[in-house]
């Protein structure tokens, strides 16, 4: 995993999956623990309503049986304390006095004839009381003072009094909490570990194409010879890097002939013109201030322009196809800027113009020094061009965020509202423009080789705007 | 000065040779790599100047295999190609230097004397430089004219110095522009032209014999007779 995003983890789409997968999974486990749940519950209490029916049972027969003579209560009492000893899921540890287990025969008129149990019994008489509980139907109970209902079961005898056995529901809600208490647990270690898995495997993957991706957006900016890393398995991601490269090779060579072709335009054009040059120059030189001579001058200025001219052409056409080589240095933008405003401050004066520039102290850019003394000229050629006497030209430069902004700003006629949209395509230049319509497209070409931009636009007091933006920093291939 | 020039387009070695042979110059030519390497061998040379499209070989090898076998002499490169190198850069770091075609005679001129300049032990570096009644003190960066002092602003009084450094020699705006400014640029508007204009109007006094021509297309020069 690539060590240089520094992106933060909660927005990578890795995140997003895992966190989406283990959602999904989180759920379905949990619905289905709910429905276990459900059937583990009602299993129980089916269980211990059978156990309550069985015993009500017996203890309706034992009472109906016994004589109800002095011995009675103690019968009675002891065959419900027994039963009570076979409580269907009891904590084995708990302690032996037996509140969990409750008998009660109420007498015809519905007074408390026999109690076992823990307390009085007064509470559980007044809840039956309350409810209404079918004979042979166990119900719940909810008894005041008891914090856990109780299970009924009753059955009438046969004298009119009746027989109330109750359970209590706290050892059946213990092994469902117990049942709960471990699930949540276990649960929580399953969502936490398929949210790791999930989370690695798709970082792992998305890492990958993120690799490609910082590689991708590299090359272009530096140089084509650098390739996307690829990797051993087969699969979409491999085969992305793949077609990348597949598509880089294409490109390579496409650019290449684009520069064998600039190259060798610039060589069969730049040869004739040295000696073409040369020639003039000697002739110069050699003969004495004649008439021809002045010719001669204005012949090898002619041909000085039409050098630049050439010069300026191929860079534009190189630039526009994104294939200008650049050799990279540090620069400051600052001096730079101080030393061409020196550069051009008598020629600006000599019109009437004046330029300031305003900055926070030097500004160190990455940048081609060539290229980037050529296009701050250029901008400097443009306002001495189309400026009228008393413009003021004002300048500013300052750093925002990873780049650098270098504001020019005039009081002039601005731009001409018809060429503005196509102000940095090549050949296009306002009415009174005496240039080649490249300085501009120049600048463009410049700033968008480096990685950065130029907008124009009419100031609303009237006047240009330019602004030029450069990343500090090139984007770097990496080794 | 023994000077070895390789240049394969016949009509640029023809003019180059005249104009090099004119400035005093001991010239061969050489059409080719082969041809370029047995004269090295042959005999010693003071400068070469190498074009980098040769049709045998590129310069560049040519110049590291003319390294490799003990030629020490310093290179003025030639290109006609757009980019410049890395191993141009390489070799220009090296105390090589390099110009773009097309050129300016005097700035070949100028390369190749900076170049010989370099490769010579260096003379005690004046701190005074006279030209006819022009004087600059380079320790005080002050100039007078007939001892009156110029008033002239740290830009002017480097360019008045480069001017004087190559007094009696032709220099071309886009020399002008890498010492003085040290950018290889070519403005489209006379920036250097107006520098020169107020330099002159300060040095060249009304009365006073005017020391600073200009010679169209070009370039100018200071007079030192």
């Amino acid at each position: 995993m690539s060590s240089k995003t520094d992106r933060p983890i909660l927005h990578s789409a890795a995140w997003r999956i895992s966190l989406w997968a283990t959602l999904a999974f989180a759920c379905g486990t949990m619905l289905v623990f709910i429905f276990l749940h459900r059937f583990v519950a009602s299993d129980i209490q089916r269980r211990s309503d059978a156990w309550l029916s069985g015993e009500v049972e017996v203890l309706g027969d034992v009472a109906e049986r016994t004589p109800k003579d002095a011995l009675y209560d103690r019968v009675v009492g002891e065959v419900a304390e027994l039963a009570a000893k076979e409580v269907p899921n009891r904590d084995p540890s708990a302690s032996t006095a037996n509140d969990s287990v409750f008998f009660l025969q109420t007498g015809a008129d519905g007074s408390r004839a026999l109690w076992v149990g823990a307390g009085n019994g007064e509470p559980n008489l007044r809840a039956i009381q309350a409810t209404r509980i079918v004979p042979d139907h166990p119900s719940d109970l909810n008894v005041q003072g008891v914090a856990i209902p109780f299970r009924v079961a009753s059955t009438r005898i046969d004298d009119g009094s009746y027989i109330y056995l109750g359970l209590s529901e706290r050892d059946e809600l213990r092994v469902l909490r117990n049942l709960r208490a471990r699930f949540i647990l276990l649960w929580l270690l399953l969502v936490l570990l398929g949210f790791g898995i999930v989370f690695y495997a798709t970082h792992r993957m998305l890492s990958h194409v993120r690799e490609i991706t910082e590689a991708a957006s590299r090359i272009g900016h530096t140089d084509l010879s650098a390739r996307v890393p690829t990797m051993t398995r087969r699969d979409e991601v491999g085969n992305l890097a793949l077609t990348l490269n597949h598509m880089l090779d294409r490109i390579e060579i496409s650019m290449h002939q684009l520069h064998t072709i600039t190259d060798s335009l610039a060589h069969d054009l730049r040869s004739p013109l040295t000696a073409i040059r040369g020639k003039l120059e000697m002739s110069l030189s050699s003969g004495t201030e004649d008439v021809h001579s002045e010719q001669v001058v204005s012949v090898i200025e002619e041909l000085d322009r039409l050098t630049d001219f050439l010069n300026k052409s191929l860079d534009v056409a190189e630039a526009k196809a994104d294939a200008l080589r650049l050799t990279r240095s540090e620069i400051d933008l600052e001096e730079l800027l101080r030393i061409m405003i020196d550069l051009y401050e008598p020629s600006m004066s000599e019109k009437g113009l004046q330029s300031s520039l305003q900055s926070n102290g030097p500004l160190k850019v990455e940048a081609d020094a060539a290229l980037l003394h050529r296009m701050i000229a250029n901008l400097f050629d443009n306002e001495l061009k189309h400026l009228h006497t008393n413009c003021k030209v004002n300048l500013l430069l300052k750093e925002e965020g990873a780049g650098v902004s270098l504001t020019l700003e005039d009081d002039g006629p601005g731009f001409d509202p018809e060429v503005l949209p196509h102000l940095f395509e090549r050949r296009i230049k306002g009415r009174e423009s005496t240039g080649h319509g490249l300085g501009l497209a120049f600048v463009d070409a410049v700033a968008r080789a480096h990685g950065g931009a130029v907008a124009a636009s009419n100031r609303k007091q009237g006047g240009a705007r330019l602004v030029v933006t450069l990343p500090l920093k090139a984007i770097k291939a990496e080794k | 000065m023994r000077l070895l020039l390789v240049e394969d387009e016949i009509d640029i070695q023809s003019f180059l040779r005249i104009s090099l042979e004119e400035s005093g110059y001991q010239v061969e030519a050489a059409a080719d790599g082969k041809t370029a390497e047995r004269l090295a061998m042959e005999g010693p040379f003071d400068i070469l100047i190498v074009d980098l499209g040769l049709p045998d070989q590129d310069g560049i090898n040519l110049i590291l295999k003319l390294r490799r076998l003990g030629v020490s002499a310093p290179v003025l490169i030639l290109s006609a190609r757009r980019s410049v190198d890395d191993r141009v850069r390489g070799l220009e770091q090296g105390g090589d230097d390099y110009l773009t075609k097309p050129f300016a005679l005097a700035e070949l001129l100028a390369r190749l004397r900076n170049l010989l300049k370099r490769n010579s032990p260096p003379a005690s570096e004046a701190t005074r430089l006279h030209v006819l009644d022009l004087e600059l003190d380079l320790l005080r960066r002050e100039a007078t004219r007939s001892g009156q002092v110029l008033q002239l602003t740290q830009q002017e009084f480097v360019l008045l110095e480069y001017l004087c450094r190559n007094a009696g020699r032709v220099v071309t705006r886009s020399m002008i522009l890498d010492k003085v400014w040290g950018m290889r640029i070519q403005p489209d508007t006379n920036v250097v032209d107006v520098h020169i204009y107020r330099l002159r109007g300060k040095v060249d006094g009304p009365g006073q014999k005017p020391l600073i021509r200009t010679l169209r297309g070009v370039g100018y020069v200071l007079k030192d007779r």
